[in-house]
């Protein structure tokens, strides 16, 4: 306290001697009155427009932890967000939100968000002010760039899509990349062919039955709170819904089964080519309706071939080809492990053909309509662009490139050498809150807004009910001053090189009024003038579009037999399988989703591999045992969890971990899985087979403790969760 | 509560409002969760997380048991030896259950666990003197114990920003558990007041139900007849008061864990349904 004075001492020493003795021979006190304004005090009886001291005020907005865009309320009180819930109004989410919604304001608050711009001077990062970065980028991005400058995003939609877009080209470029681990890109390329639109409404809600070859449908899919919506009137519709869940390892979709069928990688295709074989011939469905070839394969793929080479019983596949027959109408889905494979495609085609056998076209499969704005629709991400970029910048075909909203550096395998690849880039732009994996390898960094301080309009690539936009508006005040919204980012970079068409914007801010303003005026729901109807979007969070009504494609595309290739050598299957958490490790820097744990395996704060007891009996593997897990393209050690949820030929490593950097949080936590996947290919769509990579297994002698939720795995015959049969429930609630 | 008076209506005590009991409830919070539609994916409890300030304590402490969520998502595999889990996973919220005649409350040597009038456990933070005898009284292992200042890390600058006003940060050797949100209840109860009228059903939820994606928590006050949650306790004839339901209608699926102790829990389940193929 020496040379400083606080409150009390200050009022002790008007007591002894008055206040001119106090303070004489003293430095100006710290704690200082409202009158010298040393100080920012504000008073609560001058509070800013609109605050009331204690009140909490809900504003909504737009969800990006994933893609799919829910709508959200986030709670406001004296300045600060504190609290994300649902947006009542959206049709994506009904009110809710997922784990990773709720850990949104962790994101937002988080310590290690990048504060100011940096600039890479001698080899190293550091702070520079945003003319010298922008200067840096202006230097060599300009109007003659061609498709030598890329950008380089994740899945994109809205305005700032069509932004980024407007500077492709205006640089003349054509180059955006656009990557994402977890996509369903090659079901897109399938329900193209099979019903004439890439993401048709999949009505969980109507089913009756349910069959997923994989379809992580309440946890890493397209929209998992909308489809957990629809999941719980599935259940508790009049007839309850019957969930059958066929994969390699059991995802939380697979958890909620009613029964849980483990798949040897691959063999998915031709386990849904057993069904339609059953269902033709001991059913009686008709199968007139389907392409010669599609007949053929559906006869030669007799049930009882079908279970020797897949390894499922005939008996099973019988029986799930009368239930479906019988609970009509059925839904049948695809996911990411039987996407994932070099037979992706066809797997994929095998198994919504069931759906055109079983007539649950129109019925749980709908059109999505068509959204009017084609400029503003998602551009989804895949792992095809990822592949595509890493040879373009091994030839040193780029020289400059913006990455924004993904961190390749992280999920690229280790077999692309990605490293090198980015090496042969001269100017790397990271726009980014966090200091990740590929913003550490940039040559200039931009500090980007958190989406909870930050301007957008979002289409959702999954529209679930009513094609809605999403509009996302900051929430508070900028947290580090010196960062900008995406939108702000792109427009400086457009008035670099457009002056004259973008110079006119003030900000994002104003250039999204000027596109909202030019909209038809339907959207705007009787509104009478331009400010009602944009305070009215605001508050609503979302704008409902009209889309045309269409009908699906009633032809079946054909398909060749599914048979999976094997990628490198090694007896088991490498699955990295995504968790609704983590996700592809994007939040892998958000703690109470760290300590949120693992939904099947209830594992925290690290990484594992999940094998089957047998398995693990043969190998002389216990529970907690490091293990090598070996691929052609590299090795991994991680602790072994034995779980009975898994398919004996596979190991799981979930996504997520595995950080070098990333912040406090992230880094140095588990092992990466993707690192030692083989980048072999899916044939037709040319995407990477995330799930075909083979691995050898290997025991060590070290051990380690597991860190979970609950230490018995059972309820040990005590009666905390209930289960009764379904005719029980009939007899006493006719459900 | 003098000794006399605990000698004399001890057996009122053990009871509760509906057998005679000695509370008088104004309000008497109660949860109904199906666990038929519930998929364990842990919405609940991250919303929980950023309602309450709970702290994350990280894989060590995590390690020694020391995990503060008020709303845990446990997993269940069946018994039996079979290959595979042929009926996915059993998943279950489990949180304060509130009951009526609760064993935390008579052990605590200071009083800091009493009952509210709106039939809650609450948790009086400075007069806890972390005795932690609550906490080995619950069955149900829902007392959380702050062993250290986990706040010092939880919340590094300026995580801290996003902490809520309404409740406080709990400090080191202090027990807490969940409160129905209790905050949120204050608030609502406020409300109405100025309103000049009683609380609605539907004026307050808890963070878990309100994030819930399923739906599968339902809040409300069982004093209220025309609540949901007091209709769903009585579509499944589950009442408060006694240690064994008598059900007209067999396997109608509400049930309480637990209440055969006689703690008389405030939290019905659904029991889950599996078609067996």
């Amino acid at each position: 306290m020496s040379g400083t004075i606080n409150r009390r001492s200050f009022l002790k020493m008007m007591g002894w001697g008055g206040v001119g003795t106090a303070l004489s021979g003293c430095d100006v006190p710290t704690t200082v009155t409202l009158e010298e304004g040393k100080e920012e005090v504000v008073s609560y009886l001058m509070p800013e427009e609109y605050v009331i001291p204690g009140i909490g005020v809900w504003y909504a907005s737009v969800c990006t932890q994933c893609a799919a865009n829910c709508g959200t309320h986030g709670r406001v009180r004296e300045g600060r967000v504190l609290k994300l819930e649902g947006n009542p109004d959206s049709s994506i989410n009904n009110s809710k939100i997922c784990m990773m919604g709720q850990a949104g304001v962790q994101g937002h608050y988080n310590p290690d968000r990048i504060t100011s711009p940096m600039l890479r001077k001698n080899g190293n990062l550091v702070s520079a002010s945003w003319d010298e970065a922008m200067a840096a980028i202006a230097q060599k991005v300009t109007t003659s760039s061609g498709d030598k400058t890329a950008w380089f995003t994740g899945t994109l939609s809205g305005h700032q899509l069509a932004l980024l877009n407007n500077h492709l080209e205006a640089i003349g470029s054509t180059k955006h990349y656009s990557h994402e681990v977890i996509n369903t890109t090659v079901s897109q390329a399938v329900n193209t062919d099979m019903f004439g639109e890439a993401m048709p409404r999949y009505r969980i809600d109507k089913a009756k039955l349910i069959l997923s070859f994989g379809a992580d449908f309440l946890g890493a899919w397209m929209s998992p709170v909308h489809f957990a919506g629809e999941y719980a009137k599935f259940r508790t519709q009049k007839q309850r819904g019957m969930l059958v869940q066929v994969e390699p390892k059991m995802t939380l979709t697979g958890g909620n089964a009613d029964l849980w069928i483990p798949s040897r990688p691959g063999t998915e295709g031709l386990i849904a080519l057993g069904i339609a074989n059953s269902l033709t011939t001991e059913n009686g469905v008709d199968a007139s309706k389907l392409p010669e070839s599609v007949q053929a394969l559906i006869q030669q793929n007799t049930v009882e071939s079908v279970a020797k080479s897949t390894g499922v019983s005939a008996e099973r596949i019988k029986k799930i080809a009368s239930l479906l027959k019988q609970k009509s109408p059925s839904l049948v889905i695809a996911g990411s492990p039987v996407e994932g494979q070099s037979n992706g495609y066809n797997a994929v085609a095998a198994i919504m053909m069931l759906n055109h056998l079983l007539g649950n076209v129109g019925q749980t499969v709908e059109s999505s309509g068509e959204f009017p704005y084609e400029q503003l629709k998602s551009k989804q991400g895949n792992t095809k662009d990822l592949l595509a970029f890493v040879e373009d910048a091994k030839a040193k075909n780029l020289d400059a490139v913006f990455f924004y909203a993904s961190n390749p550096a992280y999920t690229a395998p280790d077999a692309l050498d990605i490293n090198a690849a980015l090496k042969n880039i001269p100017l790397k732009v990271a726009i980014t809150q966090f200091p990740d994996e590929t913003t550490l390898q940039a040559d200039v960094v931009l500090p980007a807004s958190s989406f909870l301080e930050d301007w957008g309009t979002h289409i959702a690539a999954y529209q679930p009910e009513q094609q809605v936009l999403g509009m996302q508006q900051p929430l508070m005040e900028k947290i580090n001053k010196d960062t900008k919204g995406f939108g702000d980012i792109l427009l400086g970079l457009l008035q670099q090189v457009k002056k004259d068409e973008y110079g006119q914007y003030a900000d994002y801010y104003a250039y999204l009024r000027h596109a909202f303003a030019s909209m038809p005026s339907e959207l705007k729901g009787g509104a009478t003038t331009e400010d009602q109807a944009w305070n009215k979007a605001l508050q609503k969070g979302v704008v409902s579009i009209s889309s045309d009504n269409k009908s699906l494609n009633d032809e079946v595309a054909e398909f060749a037999l599914p048979t999976p290739a094997d990628a490198g050598s090694g007896q088991y299957y490498l699955m990295p399988s995504p968790r609704l958490g983590l996700w592809d490790g994007r939040h892998a820097n958000l703690p109470w989703l760290q300590e949120a744990p693992d939904q099947i395996s209830k594992v925290v704060w690290d990484s594992w591999a999940e094998i089957h007891p047998s398995t693990a009996a043969k190998l002389g593997i216990e529970s907690g045992n490091i293990i090598k897990v070996k691929s052609d393209n590299g090795e991994v050690a991680l602790k072994a969890i034995l779980i009975r949820g898994i398919h004996p030929d596979v190991i799981s490593i979930p996504l997520g971990q595995g950080h070098t950097e990333y912040g406090r949080y992230a880094k140095g936590l588990g092992i990466n899985p993707l690192k030692i996947v083989s980048p072999s290919i899916e044939a037709k769509t040319g995407e990477m087979a995330m799930f075909a990579t083979r691995v050898s297994i290997s025991k060590t002698d070290m051990k380690d403790v597991i860190v979970k939720l609950g230490s018995s795995d059972t309820q040990m015959g005590r009666k905390f969760v209930v289960t009764v049969p379904v005719e029980q429930v009939k007899r006493t609630e006719g459900a | 509560m003098s000794l006399k008076n605990i000698m004399e209506n001890w057996s009122d005590y053990r009871k509760g409002a509906e057998e005679g009991g000695h509370h008088k409830y104004e309000h008497k919070w109660a949860l109904a969760i199906n666990l038929d539609v519930c998929t364990g994916c842990n919405a609940c409890s991250t919303a929980c997380y950023a309602e309450n300030n709970l702290a994350w304590v990280g894989k060590d402490r995590f390690e020694k048991g020391q995990a503060m969520h008020w709303l845990r998502v446990e997993r269940y595999w069946d018994e039996g030896d079979q290959e595979f889990p042929d009926q996915g996973a059993s998943f279950l919220p489990m949180m304060c259950q509130q009951c009526n005649s609760a064993t935390c409350e008579p052990v605590c040597p200071v009083a800091a666990t009493y009952h509210t009038p709106d039939g809650l456990n609450a948790q009086v933070y400075n007069r806890c003197i972390g005795s932690r005898y609550c906490s080995n009284n619950c069955p149900f292992r829902v007392r959380y114990f702050n062993f250290y200042s986990y706040y010092e890390e939880a919340w590094a600058s300026p995580l801290n920003m996003q902490l809520n006003p309404d409740i406080t940060v709990r400090n080191k050797g202090v027990m807490e558990k969940c409160t129905f949100c209790i905050q949120r209840l204050r608030a609502a109860k406020d409300k109405a007041k100025m309103e000049n009228r009683k609380v609605n059903d539907g004026d307050v939820t808890t963070a878990c139900a309100q994030a819930c994606p399923t739906s599968a928590i339902t809040f409300g006050d069982s004093l209220d007849e025309n609540s949901a949650v007091s209709k769903l306790w009585a579509k499944h004839q589950v009442k408060r008061g006694p240690h064994k339901q008598d059900k007209n209608i067999k396997g109608l699926r509400g049930y309480r864990i637990f209440e055969e102790l006689n703690v008389n829990p405030s939290v019905m389940y659904l029991e889950r349904i599996r078609e067996d193929v």
